[in-house]
């Protein structure tokens, strides 16, 4: 859960990273630029959510999947984004599949369980 | 694959709302990578509103946001500026419309 909203704030070194990958060598992004940028990714993924959230409830699922993310980019407008993130999303499949095959060949199956960060969330 | 956000913020994010239920870790990915893209994407295009070179300034963003449908998310976000005195001009306007038709709120 989140106790604080800065919680929900991305990390700045991480956005100024994305940003001089993004803009050509010398571009200069004022602070105020940088921090609604910011402002905007979190917007953005709360939006995502709630958009793919209830294309899963459509389908009376609860949970919702990669379809989901994608059909509602389509439905947000960003088309654009859909070709690359399908590309993405199969290589990240791939790399799973991968892991998950070598583990079997291991056969010392021992699994983390999933960590619960800050189970004193009020 | 790799992924430059960190995906324990972007859950707490997807999770900050009560209607979010489970999220593997495929689907966090795919937001990770989402939100990547679009963070660049709007930083590209408002790059190459800006007039003067080598400059992104906040009002590049809140023009861009002006302009394009796929972003009105953001318009209360990134609102336009304005001044002081364009405000206070505005808000004379509204109590002068507000007698006749009255704006709600």
């Amino acid at each position: 859960m989140v106790e604080r909203i800065e919680d929900l704030n991305l990390p700045n070194a991480v956005i100024t990273r994305l940003l001089k990958d993004a803009l050509p060598d010398g571009a200069n992004v004022s602070k105020e630029a940088r921090s609604a940028i910011a402002r905007a990714a979190s917007v953005f993924v709360i939006f995502l959510t709630s958009t793919s959230t209830s294309l899963a409830r459509k389908q009376n699922h609860k949970t919702i999947t990669a379809t989901n993310i994608l059909d509602a980019l389509k439905q947000l407008e960003f088309e654009s984004f859909i070709d690359p993130l399908t590309k993405d999303l199969e290589a990240y499949r791939k790399v799973v599949k991968d892991k998950k095959d070598k583990a079997k060949k291991d056969t010392s199956g021992t699994e983390n369980g999933t960590e619960k960060e800050s189970e004193n969330a009020a | 694959m790799e992924t430059e956000l960190p995906h324990t913020r972007i859950r707490a994010i997807m999770k900050s709302s009560v209607d979010t239920g489970q999220v593997t870790n495929e689907v966090l990915f795919l937001m990770t990578k989402s939100t990547e893209m679009f963070l660049k994407h709007f930083a590209k295009e408002s790059y190459q509103h800006a007039k003067k070179p080598n400059n992104l300034t906040y009002n590049h963003l809140a023009d861009l946001v002006q302009e394009n449908d796929n972003l009105a998310f953001l318009l209360q976000i990134i609102p336009q500026k304005i001044k002081v005195k364009e405000f206070k001009a505005l808000l004379e306007q509204g109590d002068e419309s507000s007698e006749s038709s009255s704006d709600s709120e």
